[in-house]
């Protein structure tokens, strides 16, 4: 009886209709917060009494880089759960995440960089925090390389997930790194225990564009979920109900 | 206005920032909605070999 709801949530058609009506749910929301966030980042806040207007990078360069461990974090897991209990949607999550991740990886790093420039006189530096996030970088794309060097759908799922599940102990190290280590970096001034290190008027915009960046994986977490669970899915009845048009 | 196209002198890291992450943001959704579109396209071409169980 328990198992019931768990079966039909990780069928495919059930999986298709409820990831296509979900999407918009998803996608509004996250594009009002990050219009907001971004008029709130670049208009409302007033200038770091310290980098100027030089720290509104901030509002795109954490957004990127929390993404960057969200979804490599939710593709470890899925990859996980998709070895475990072969589950076939679950892999379909995990190969979803990997290009979206490696996408906001890649921004985190370019806006860092930016942001590096002005205030410590460098655009690069082998620094712990850096390091790290470039390594997880290259294990997205090693995840993806690794997947499209299979013809066979569920092969390329079971190899890369040992890949996904090995590589996630990077998560806490780049999270960890700028405590751990000396590190160029500044600390978190978010996600720590206590008190927030800035004031509303920068914060809330902050928020606001963390929370959207959120949304916004879900919703391209679904788009692509639909294409992916499509591709493993070899039942000529239920594709030809979710395909009509 | 032009104040704030400046960014307080630092223009030319601000907005190259603002560029690269909203570029990804938006080559996310092409990609995403591409990937779908092909999974269908294939699905259905499938469907018309014959190459579905059932």
């Amino acid at each position: 009886m328990a198992w019931t709801w768990f079966h039909r949530l990780a069928s495919p058609p059930h999986i298709y209709r409820v990831a296509g009506r979900l999407t918009p749910w998803l996608a509004w929301p996250a594009a009002a917060l990050i219009v907001a966030g971004l008029f709130g980042g670049l208009v409302l806040a007033p200038p770091d009494y310290q980098q100027g207007d030089g720290f509104r990078i901030i509002y795109v360069h954490a957004p990127s880089a929390w993404m960057s461990l969200l979804v490599y974090t939710t593709m470890a897991v899925a990859a996980a759960i998709g070895l475990i209990w072969r589950m076939k949607v679950a892999h379909a999550v995990a190969a979803s995440c990997a290009p979206i991740g490696a996408s906001f990886t890649f921004a985190a790093l370019v806006t860092g960089s930016l942001w590096g420039a002005p205030m410590w006189g460098t655009y690069w530096q082998w620094d712990p925090r850096l390091t790290s996030e470039l390594i997880l970088l290259l294990l997205y794309l090693g995840y993806m390389g690794l997947r499209s060097a299979f013809d066979d759908v569920q092969r390329a799922d079971r190899v890369s997930a040992v890949l996904a599940i090995v590589g996630v102990v990077n998560v806490p190290i780049i999270h960890y790194s700028v405590i751990w280590w000396n590190s160029l970096h500044q600390a978190p001034s978010v996600m720590r225990l206590g008190k927030p290190t800035m004031p509303p008027s920068m914060l809330v915009p902050l928020l606001m564009m963390l929370v959207g960046f959120t949304l916004f994986f879900g919703a391209l977490l679904l788009i692509r979920l639909r294409g992916e669970v499509l591709t493993r899915e070899r039942t000529a009845s239920w594709i030809r109900e979710a395909l009509r048009p | 206005m032009s104040a704030f196209l400046d960014m307080g002198g630092y223009a030319a890291y601000v907005w190259p920032a603002y560029a690269v992450t909203l570029t990804v943001m938006a080559l996310n959704i092409v990609w995403a909605r591409r990937l779908l579109k092909r999974s269908r396209k294939e699905a259905l071409h499938r469907l018309a070999m014959g190459g579905t169980e059932k």
